[in-house]
């Protein structure tokens, strides 16, 4: 429920964003550097740049030896199991946004997963689907739009979410709403429930990045245009899996560039 | 979701090439012989991760094998990318001798995380006059990676260029990553070779 409120909050945050500093772009007669300029997209990277440091700083505090006590305390199989049950509350959500993608094919399966796994898989604690040729693709909101040909627009790097753009951005209101605890009448029970899967699912997911963050921090030059890289190209990878998953060939635009 | 799962997945490959790119003009290259060249290269490379020796001797051993099976040069030369241009031939030179550096300390700082790491080769698909090879990479406390080798045949004989996790190109973020360091200091070559000498000294003393 937490996460539910402060997605509420992102396109304000987005707005807050557009009005705040701006990078200073080369003059047009300077053709390679405006090119470049142009293909890194990110207008507002040094308002970005202080979010990526106050984020930072929080997780150097906060997530980081939260998750380091996490995973003294589970293990790698517990760990699994845990994103396997936050994965499958996606699940609806997922369906939903196949369908709006258009891939029929997609969407059955993303339903059958979260059925037999809600089921056989005890609340989504286990995937047996995967088991029975139900692999698990990922989708957002934000695909959706790729799909029905937003471009992914300027970058953006939230407060506490991270990584986003003004076309992404646009599915943290998407998932307060796609959720099935949407559905389900308001209780004291329900909020402690959201409150805990909330808080199990970011210390999980950052339990799962312990040495990775670690090792591109250590090595990057620049870590945040390095996770601005690796997001930008994992994005748009998602949509070319979203098509392969569907049994359809990617559009063009949808192809990374080979170099 | 996948982007958790891209940077698992690049974690596990990062010590194996470091940081990639492409090759100088080449040949095409059989999907055969690349997929043969990676099943012997990844075996060479999980038995020396997981082979006999101090963790220095192993550093070494693998920092061989990579330059033998990586096209570190031309790798290089991308990751400079349009700077090339711009770079005096000093410069170049300089560059080139610190990427090689930055490839050996990085190797050696992230050896230790690899411990028991194991290859299955799954298959190959073109990708241009380039192949590339399918693998499954496993490494103990971690899931398992499909990742993407791409080979191609440099000064006739097969060598990687990049690696492709999740879609997702090492050689590719490395140049952005570098070029973020050259824009942000006005186009500037030489702040590019400050900070590599930099992370050099901060992973030798690390290491």
């Amino acid at each position: 429920m937490v996460a539910r409120k402060m997605m509420a909050a992102v396109p304000g945050l987005a707005l807050l964003a557009g009005l705040s500093a701006c990078a200073s772009a080369p003059p047009r007669s300077d053709v390679a550097d405006y090119q470049a300029y142009r293909a890194v997209n990110d207008p507002l990277e040094p308002t970005n740049r202080q979010f990526y440091k106050v984020n930072d700083t929080l997780d150097s505090y906060v997530m980081k030896p939260v998750a380091e006590g996490y995973v003294d305390v589970t293990n790698q199989t517990i760990r699994d199991h845990v994103g396997d049950f936050v994965s499958n509350i996606g699940e609806p959500a997922r369906t939903v946004n196949f369908i709006l993608e258009g891939m029929p094919h997609d969407a059955g399966v993303s339903l059958m997963r979260f059925v037999i796994n809600s089921s056989f898989g005890i609340g989504g604690i286990f995937d047996p689907a995967k088991h029975i040729d139900l692999p698990e693709t990922d989708t957002d909101f934000g695909i959706t739009l790729a799909i029905w040909g937003f471009p992914a627009g300027p970058y953006l790097y939230l407060p506490v979410f991270g990584p986003s753009g003004v076309r992404d951005v646009w599915n943290l209101p998407f998932a307060y709403f796609a959720t099935p605890m949407a559905v389900v009448p308001t209780s004291t029970a329900l909020t402690d429930f959201g409150y805990a899967e909330t808080g199990l699912h970011l210390v999980n997911t950052r339990a799962g990045l312990l040495d990775t963050i670690d090792q591109i921090k250590a090595t990057a030059l620049d870590p945040y245009a390095t996770f601005r890289s690796l997001y930008r190209q994992s994005r748009a990878s998602e949509v070319v899996q979203v098509y392969q998953a569907e049994g359809r060939t990617p559009p063009a635009w949808a192809m990374p560039p080979s170099n | 979701m996948q982007f958790r799962r891209f940077l698992l997945m690049a974690a596990a490959v990062a010590p194996m090439v470091g940081l990639m790119a492409q090759g100088a003009k080449a040949d095409p290259i059989s999907a055969s012989e690349a997929q043969a060249f990676i099943t012997t290269a990844g075996q060479q490379m999980a038995g020396i991760v997981n082979g006999p020796g101090n963790q220095q001797s192993r550093a070494t051993a693998l920092r061989t094998l990579v330059n033998q099976i990586v096209a570190v040069s031309q790798v290089g030369d991308y990751v400079l990318g349009r700077y090339i241009n711009i770079a005096t031939a000093a410069q170049h030179t300089q560059f080139q001798d610190l990427f090689h550096q930055l490839l050996a300390y990085n190797i050696t700082y992230q050896i230790k995380a690899y411990q028991g790491v194991s290859f299955v080769v799954n298959g190959t698909k073109p990708q241009g006059d380039d192949v590339v090879v399918d693998t499954t990479v496993t490494t103990p406390g971690h899931p398992p990676a499909d990742v993407g080798w791409v080979v191609e045949e440099v000064g006739g004989k097969p060598q990687i260029i990049d690696v492709i996790v999740a879609g997702t190109s090492l050689r590719i973020t490395t140049r952005n990553d570098y070029a973020s360091v050259i824009t942000d200091n006005g186009g500037n070559v030489s702040a590019l070779l400050n900070a590599m000498q930099h992370q050099i000294q901060k992973l030798s003393a690390d290491s």
